[in-house]
């Protein structure tokens, strides 16, 4: 088992198409039982991926061997923390708490286990006493930023959002640069139907990293949720400028551009010519729905037909 | 990789001959206390060539170079990372564990 070549890649803020086939092809090989299983887990850890089945199952296949395991080196403990979340998310709570105890026994006193002790009182579902446990982490270290997003994580699976959303704006008054914790907000937001105040979030992130797509797209989609036509040319723009940014191969947005451009004409059904001429763009509109129908026949020729009505009710 | 290896190995063979003989000539037109404007036409030549498998060896020796442009297909952002600091435990799934056993 090849340790030494672990080709730890940077953690990104996105996943790539290339790191995106990567991972599909580790995942079917380590599924049929060929090798790679180390690089997998290091992939799937580094990209912060949500496979908790697969990372568990074959996780914990290399922890019951023992000589897989020494062969791990210092890695076999960040192993042990990847296998015991990826545990608790499958319930297999025995799992959890045997590696939490290894990694008791190797790091006694540590402020990351005791994390990883709260997170298991979590997943049994004793919402109480892992409240105690973060308060009392809290005490000696107040500033843990991990700490305080778990207490947000608890309001939220007590289905009290606007508790989650409470606290997050107290964090993110201290931490204002934390991008994950921005989308956790839009995300609650748009949960309780809050549209503009998801926007704002949006806004957030997207000034904060504008090469993103994606933030570009979620933003366009809220703005076209909240509707009205000022706000339907936004979303168009944004639309235009994700697929800018994907080199015109997000489906979503070009789909997004044509929705828009049949509702702007819907709403100004009313207005002057002149209105109407300064917004449509019918050159936009036609291309976009040209780049739709070259990847349906590309991928789904058998729908092609139905995207193809799909767009020409959508032009008229 | 190989031929570029060699290809390279000679265009800079070539091209530190070509100094060597710029530097004999130099010295010779010293002794004939001539000025030196430029080094003779077949080091030219030879400086030419060097550069020429210089070139050639630098762009085939380092292999498949990779995309720098965002949204080329193979960087393109295709989903973004799913935010397991804010994960919840008591979704559907808990119903369902899969059948672990551990044996540490």
């Amino acid at each position: 088992m090849l340790v030494s070549s672990s080709k730890i890649t940077r953690a990104r803020e996105m996943v790539t198409k290339t790191e995106e086939k990567q991972l599909n092809q580790l995942e079917i090989q380590v599924d049929n039982g060929g090798g790679g299983t180390w690089e997998y887990l290091c992939l799937v850890r580094n990209l912060k991926l949500r496979r908790s089945e697969k990372v568990l199952k074959h996780g914990s296949s290399i922890l019951n061997d023992p000589r897989k395991r020494s062969a791990l080196g210092p890695y076999e403990w960040t192993l042990n923390e990847q296998v015991a979340i990826a545990a608790m998310d499958c319930q297999c709570l025995g799992v959890a708490q045997s590696c939490i105890k290894a990694l008791q026994k190797k790091f006694p006193g540590s402020k990351r286990v005791g994390r990883l002790e709260a997170l298991l009182l979590e997943a049994k579902g004793l919402w109480g006493e892992a409240e105690e446990a973060y308060a009392s982490l809290l005490e000696d270290n107040p500033l843990d930023q991990a700490i305080h997003k778990r207490r947000v994580a608890i309001s939220k699976a007590l289905g009290k959002p606007s508790i989650a959303i409470e606290l997050l704006n107290k964090y993110l008054e201290l931490f204002m640069a934390d991008h994950d914790a921005w989308r956790e907000l839009a995300e609650l937001y748009l949960s309780l139907q809050m549209y503009k105040q998801a926007a704002f979030c949006y806004e957030e992130l997207i000034l904060s990293q504008p090469t993103v797509p994606l933030y570009h797209l979620a933003y366009a989609e809220v703005l076209y949720t909240i509707g009205g036509v000022e706000n339907i040319i936004s979303a168009r723009k944004y639309y235009a400028a994700t697929v800018d940014l994907t080199g015109g191969k997000n489906t979503r947005a070009l789909l997004g551009i044509c929705l828009c451009a049949s509702a702007i004409a819907q709403l100004s059904k009313g207005r002057n010519k002149e209105d109407k001429d300064a917004t449509a763009a019918p050159e936009l509109h036609s291309l976009a729905a040209a780049a739709v129908e070259k990847e349906y026949k590309q991928k789904a020729p058998d729908k092609l037909q139905l995207i193809s009505s799909a767009l020409r009710i959508l032009k008229t | 990789m190989n031929l570029g290896f060699l290809v390279g190995f000679f265009g800079v063979l070539i091209l530190s001959h070509a100094a060597y003989s710029t530097i004999q000539y130099r010295g010779l037109l010293k002794i004939m206390e001539e000025e030196f404007s430029r080094p003779p036409i077949n080091v030219i030549l030879e400086l030419i060539i060097g550069l020429a498998l210089c070139m050639w060896a630098a762009l085939t020796f380092p292999g498949k170079f990779l995309s720098i442009h965002p949204d080329s297909d193979e960087n393109r952002a295709v989903s973004l990372p799913d935010n397991s600091d804010f994960m919840i435990f008591n979704h559907r799934g808990r119903l369902f564990p899969p059948e672990i056993e551990m044996k540490f």
